[in-house]
């Protein structure tokens, strides 16, 4: 049997800084999927994590991610579902709030943010995921964002990696991505 | 991207990333600059990081407070991390109350002559040029105008005041009070025109979503973006990203 976050880390590997990675997985590979780039990727890259939670808040993600004892001091979220979940949110340093999903200018300024506050490690931002923000977002104004975000994040020199739930997309979507990646890993 | 401009000697930059390369390297020196919305928009902290910057950069900067005593000011102010509390100690950065000069000049009545007019710009020019400082805000505009009752007081205050502070090699924002429900981009209609600059902050309202926008409207002196962008207030100072393109409503 494969190991899928080994596997994800190697094939994560082949690219230089500054790419941006489709990566179509489904349930039940999503959890190896983010430990393969939030633990092992970004443990070999030496590189910070940006991840942005729009389908599981950020405390449940710490909270699996600790129970794999994965290292997680080089992750910091930007989490822009807990708040319209009404859930408790957690005060620390390592989340950043957007108070909703729709709000993606923010999601950016958030990214900015920490790209510029945490400048010597390289960035790897994970968003999690295309499918979460296709919910309360329509297509076009989520292309657009997208397109400015990836090209911003080139700029920058960052591994710009964005996960898509395969049972959830559509042909629509499926072109989105491939406009603004420079590659799509389907993860069986 | 800040050092980038700053080899450039007609150029203020004022060190907000966003905002220098929206203006293609900052704002044309001398330039007045007119910083307008309502309230919550962010037109003290832009124009309190403006000042910073220069300070840092070795530009006396002075902010001149009309309404809210400076020391409350600070005391509110979001803890820059690249401010150093030694600006202050080494009046790189100054912090003057308005009222208190008003009350040095004996500047007591609600409704001012156009000598008194005279007198007051004449004594910040004096500050100004004592001080040599190259920054300067005046927060609000809006409050000393309320003092000139006629639009040909107000025309002759700002005239003087920013041909002076020009002359002085001055770069000023007059910081602007408007009311969401305003049409224009001053409160009497007057400041807007003879500014050499507009930057417009904003609270744009979508889906019930609350954003902060700044848009530069005018700006003498060099060509500039006239787009939209969100921006955020950090400890890192202000971040701009651009709007995305969407059904919005607008409210001020």
């Amino acid at each position: 049997m494969t190991n899928i976050p080994l596997s994800i880390a190697a094939k994560m590997d082949e690219y230089p800084p500054g790419c941006s990675v489709s990566i179509e997985l489904n349930m039940n590979t999503y959890f190896d999927v983010i430990r393969g780039l939030v633990d092992i990727f970004a443990k070999q890259k030496d590189a910070y994590v940006f991840y942005i939670s729009a389908t599981i808040p950020s405390n449940k993600v710490m909270d699996l991610l600790e129970l794999f004892e994965v290292d997680i001091s080089r992750i910091y979220f930007v989490d822009c579902i807990a708040h319209i979940m009404m859930g408790a949110t957690r005060t620390t340093d390592r989340i950043l709030y957007v108070e909703s999903p729709t709000m993606l200018e923010t999601i950016m300024l958030k990214v900015e943010f920490l790209t510029r506050k945490y400048r010597d490690k390289t960035p790897i931002v994970v968003l999690d995921s295309v499918n979460s923000l296709a919910i309360h977002n329509d297509l076009k104004i989520l292309s657009e964002f997208l397109h400015i975000f990836v090209t911003s994040l080139r700029g920058k020199g960052a591994y710009m990696i964005i996960l898509s739930l395969k049972d959830q997309s559509t042909p629509e979507m499926a072109a989105m991505l491939n406009l603004v990646s420079d590659e799509v890993i389907t993860v069986e | 991207m800040a050092d980038t401009y700053s080899a450039r000697e007609d150029r203020c930059v004022t060190g907000i990333e966003g905002l220098d390369n929206i203006l293609n390297g900052g704002i044309p020196r001398g330039n007045t600059i007119l910083v307008t919305g309502s309230c919550g928009t962010g037109k003290t902290t832009l124009s309190i990081e403006f000042l910073v910057h220069g300070a840092l950069q070795g530009e006396r900067s002075l902010y001149i407070s009309v309404t809210e005593a400076s020391d409350k000011l600070l005391k509110n102010m979001i803890p820059y991390e690249f401010f150093d509390p030694k600006l202050i100690e080494e009046r790189k950065l100054i912090f003057i109350d308005l009222p208190v000069i008003y009350e040095k000049l004996g500047l007591q009545k609600l409704d001012f002559t156009l000598e008194e007019i005279q007198i007051l710009v004449d004594q910040i020019v004096k500050v100004v040029v004592e001080l040599n400082v190259k920054r300067l805000v005046i927060d609000s505009i809006t409050s000393i105008c309320y003092r000139l009752t006629t639009e040909e007081k107000i025309r002759e205050f700002i005239l003087r005041l920013g041909t002076e502070l020009s002359d002085a090699g001055c770069t000023t924002l007059l910081v602007s009070e408007l009311l969401p429900s305003a049409k224009g981009y001053s409160q009497y209609g007057v400041e807007e025109a003879i500014a050499d600059g507009i930057i417009v902050l904003g609270n744009l309202e979508r889906r019930g979503d609350l954003l902060r926008t700044l848009q530069v409207v005018k700006m003498r002196g060099t060509t500039h973006s006239r787009a939209k962008y969100v921006l955020d207030l950090t400890p890192i100072g202000v971040l701009l990203v651009p709007l995305l393109k969407g059904g919005s409503v607008e409210m001020r």
